[in-house]
Order: C-alpha cells, then sequence, then structure tokens
C-alpha cells in the first residue's frame, strides 16, 4: 500500500519518516478472537487489572484489545473479523504535538512513539487525541500494595525490565521496546545486527494462529515487509494521514 | 481579616517573623536534604573497599555482571566464605563477626545499594563496559574509600553529558544516546 504524502502534507522529514523502523502485520483473517495477546501483552507490561467499577466507567487498561465486528441483526449476527487494535506508533502521530510537557515524543533513534513516565502529569490531551483509542490512564495506584493489598503476591510476576506505572500516568503500546534494546544489546555484543525473526513482540509470541508478525518493516527482506507489500494489506483509519507502522491484512 | 494580617506583616515584627520563619523552612528542607543525602550508608557489614581492592582483587571478581548485563550484581556470603575460610583471622576478629554468625545461620547479607537509579530508569552495565568505561568512571576510586559511596549525584544530566560527549559528532551515535527511550519505557 503506498501513500501519497504530497496529499498528506506530510513532505520532507515526515516522509522520510514514513517508512519508519520498526513495524508489524496482523492478518484479520487468521485472528480468532481469542485474546491470547491481550493477556501476554499484560504479563510483558506489567499492566495492571482494573476492578469492576472503575472499568465501568471506561476505565480498563489494555495496550491491546480485540475489536469484534458483525453483520446482520440480532438473531442472526455473523461474527465476521476480530481486529487487535494497539497503538500503530504513528509517524505523524496525533498525541505527540499535544502534550504540553513532551513527555509523548517520537523516538529518532527507534522511530516509535515514546511515552515518558516520568515526565508524564497526566493531563490526558494524548488520550483524547489518539483517533484510534489506544491509551490507557493511571486513575489509581493499581500496582501499588499499600493501596491494593491483593496486589502483594501479583508484585512477583511484574517484569523487571518494565517501569511499573503511578497514579496519574498515561501509558500505551510501546512495540515491547525492552525486548527490542534487549535484542540489540544481544547482538551489539556478539558483534553483528539484529536478525529478522530473532526477536518479537509479547502479543506476536502468544499469538496461536501467527497472526502477528513484528519486524524491521525498513528492511525490504524481512517477513513483516513481505507481508506489507500484500495486495490484501490495509492500514486502520488511513485517510486521517497518521501514518501508521502497524498493517492489517483483511480478507482478499 | 486579610488586610489586617497584611498590615501586621508590613510592620517591624512582622518583617523579623516572616524572616524567622522562612530561615526555619531553609534550615528544615536543608535538614531534609541532608538526612536523605547521608553517604556512606550503613551497611549489614562494615565491607572495607579499599582493602579488599589494595589486595588487588578485581572488581569483577565480586561484582560479575557488570560485564555480561544490566545488573553488576552484589555478592553472597559464599562469595564471601570462599576467601575468607581459608584467612585464620576470620574466626577470631570481632569485625568479621556478622560473617560467622550469617555464614553459620545460614541468613545472607542484606546489602545496601549505593549506586542506584530510580525505577523509571533502565540501566544497563554492559554497554558501558563495553564502551571502554572503567568502573571508577561512574563509581569512584574504591581503592581511597572505606564503605562505598557515591563520588556523584547520578542524574539525568549527568548521564546525558557523558552521552553527549562521547557521541561527538558522530549524528546517528547522537540520537540513540540522546533518546527518550533509550533508557525510560
Amino acid at each position: 500500500m503506498t501513500v501519497d504524502l504530497n496529499k498528506l502534507h506530510a513532505v520532507g522529514a515526515i516522509a522520510e519518516e514514513a517508512e519508519g523502523k520498526w513495524g508489524m502485520v496482523i492478518d484479520m483473517d487468521l485472528c480468532t478472537g481469542c485474546q491470547a495477546c491481550v493477556a501476554a501483552c499484560a504479563m510483558e507490561n506489567n499492566i495492571p487489572y482494573v476492578e469492576e467499577v472503575d472499568a465501568g466507567y471506561g476505565r480498563s487498561m489494555h495496550w491491546i484489545r480485540t475489536e469484534r465486528f458483525w453483520e446482520g441483526e440480532y438473531p442472526e449476527v455473523k461474527m465476521s473479523a476480530y481486529q487487535p487494535m494497539l497503538c500503530q506508533q504513528c509517524g505523524k502521530a496525533p498525541c505527540e504535538p499535544v502534550c504540553p510537557a513532551f513527555a509523548t515524543v517520537h523516538s529518532q533513534a527507534e522511530q516509535i512513539n515514546l511515552q515518558v513516565y516520568n515526565r508524564c502529569v497526566g493531563t490526558r490531551y494524548c488520550a483524547n487525541n489518539c483517533p484510534y483509542q489506544v491509551r490507557s490512564f493511571n486513575w489509581r495506584d493499581y500496582q501499588d500494595s499499600r493501596v491494593r493489598p491483593e496486589i502483594t503476591i501479583l508484585a512477583n510476576q511484574f517484569n523487571p525490565d518494565v517501569t511499573v506505572r503511578r497514579r496519574g500516568v498515561m501509558e500505551k503500546c510501546t512495540f515491547c521496546i525492552q525486548r527490542i534494546h534487549k535484542a540489540q544489546d544481544k547482538a551489539k555484543s556478539e558483534g553483528r545486527e539484529v536478525e529478522d525473526g530473532e526477536f518479537t513482540t509479547a502479543c506476536a509470541q502468544a499469538c496461536p494462529a501467527n497472526a502477528i508478525t513484528f519486524g524491521r518493516i525498513d528492511h525490504p527482506e524481512s517477513l513483516v515487509a513481505q507481508l506489507a507489500r500484500s495486495p490484501r494489506a490495509a492500514h486502520h483509519l488511513e485517510e486521517l494521514g497518521t501514518l501508521p507502522r502497524v498493517t492489517y491484512l483483511k480478507e482478499g | 481579616m486579610v488586610k489586617r494580617f497584611f498590615e501586621w506583616v508590613i510592620s517591624p515584627m512582622g518583617r523579623i517573623a516572616v524572616v524567622i520563619a522562612g530561615m526555619f523552612v531553609f534550615s528544615l528542607a536543608a535538614f531534609g536534604i541532608y538526612q536523605s543525602q547521608q553517604n556512606p550508608k550503613p551497611q549489614p557489614i562494615q565491607f572495607p573497599h579499599n582493602l579488599h581492592v589494595g589486595f588487588g582483587i578485581q572488581c569483577l571478581y565480586c561484582h560479575p555482571g557488570a560485564s555480561k548485563g544490566p545488573s553488576a550484581g552484589l555478592p553472597t556470603i559464599s562469595k564471601c566464605w570462599g576467601c575468607h575460610q581459608q584467612i585464620a583471622k576470620t574466626q577470631t576478629s570481632p569485625k568479621l563477626k556478622p560473617m560467622l554468625d550469617a555464614m553459620t545461620n545460614g541468613t545472607n547479607f542484606v546489602w545496601v545499594p549505593v549506586a542506584k537509579v530510580p525505577e523509571f530508569v533502565h540501566f544497563n552495565h554492559r554497554p558501558h563496559i563495553a564502551a571502554g568505561l572503567n568502573c571508577e568512571n561512574c563509581h569512584g576510586d574504591m581503592s581511597k574509600v572505606e564503605i562505598a559511596e557515591n563520588p556523584q549525584v547520578m542524574n539525568m544530566g549527568w548521564c546525558l553529558n557523558c552521552h553527549r560527549e562521547r557521541a561527538g559528532d558522530d549524528e546517528a551515535k547522537l540520537t540513540k544516546l540522546t533518546d527518550c527511550g533509550t533508557c525510560h519505557y
């Protein structure tokens, strides 16, 4: 799928970023909506569970969610497709320019959108400006055992490579940047480049149907780049000109 | 009410009171900072770094993780015992009593980490060692201090100063070394 950058007023520096570095391809035909990616993401990235009352306010926290679609009227509904929705790591992200604290910035090194937790002051502008609704806000100290005594035993399964976020901080998918760094560090210690398929994100690793593929989108021979060139490829809300890095493969 | 308070503040006694209150708050803050920055921190056993480094023991012997991964690691008591069981003084010295007790009881030292970064910073020792830095560049010369202490405040400006300096004119390296996502995620 090619994007006419001139139509998006995205020329110059943005045009160079249009391709990006890391990318993901999600095959919606293979996705069975089993939610394994959601669980794996929560475990990898120390995402708290939000209890009934807060979830009722729409404050549930997920970095990836499975969107359902159905066709027809109630008794004869047909589930047509599941769409795992996560941060699209936009090349021209709507969340970035609205942050007053520069807490959500574009990583020039990894070409992804970052959320710097220690800089975030919790204005929630970014979440309100995100067309994909993939950012989640810590309304309480969900991970603090002093506030929630029942979390004490769960604290043992925290991932030490990921910050445990505090109250009042926005968070979102990082393309498992801790795994990117780990793979880069390992490759560098062995004096080589990171190979395609050497590591993957938690959601892609957990997917039993192999619907999620992750890798270097700027390497034409990598699996994810080959899949992204498929005629079935489409970007979510492409007309907004956000240059998403996540490509969806729909029925073709 | 507010007007009367304002009039009292601009009177001579009021001004003196404001100055005294200001000094009180300042000294309280200074005391608090002094308390939180106390160096060196008390350790379970008063481990003399200068003595051990003086014997010629390498840093990596007790902190072997520094060349391999994110954490340098703090030695367990079995590492101490490896050498100390061959030293006769271990049985008699009152300074080494905590180690002897811990060894017989099967407990371990709970070291107080000295060089710590906040939890939202992900520091990795390996690339720093691989880049040719020596331990003493950040942790100070341990052959001169008895109880380990931090020679400087380890804050972001300190990190970035060195990162900028070492990146030099290499644009790609500078981008990588000053990227927020390199340390904060």
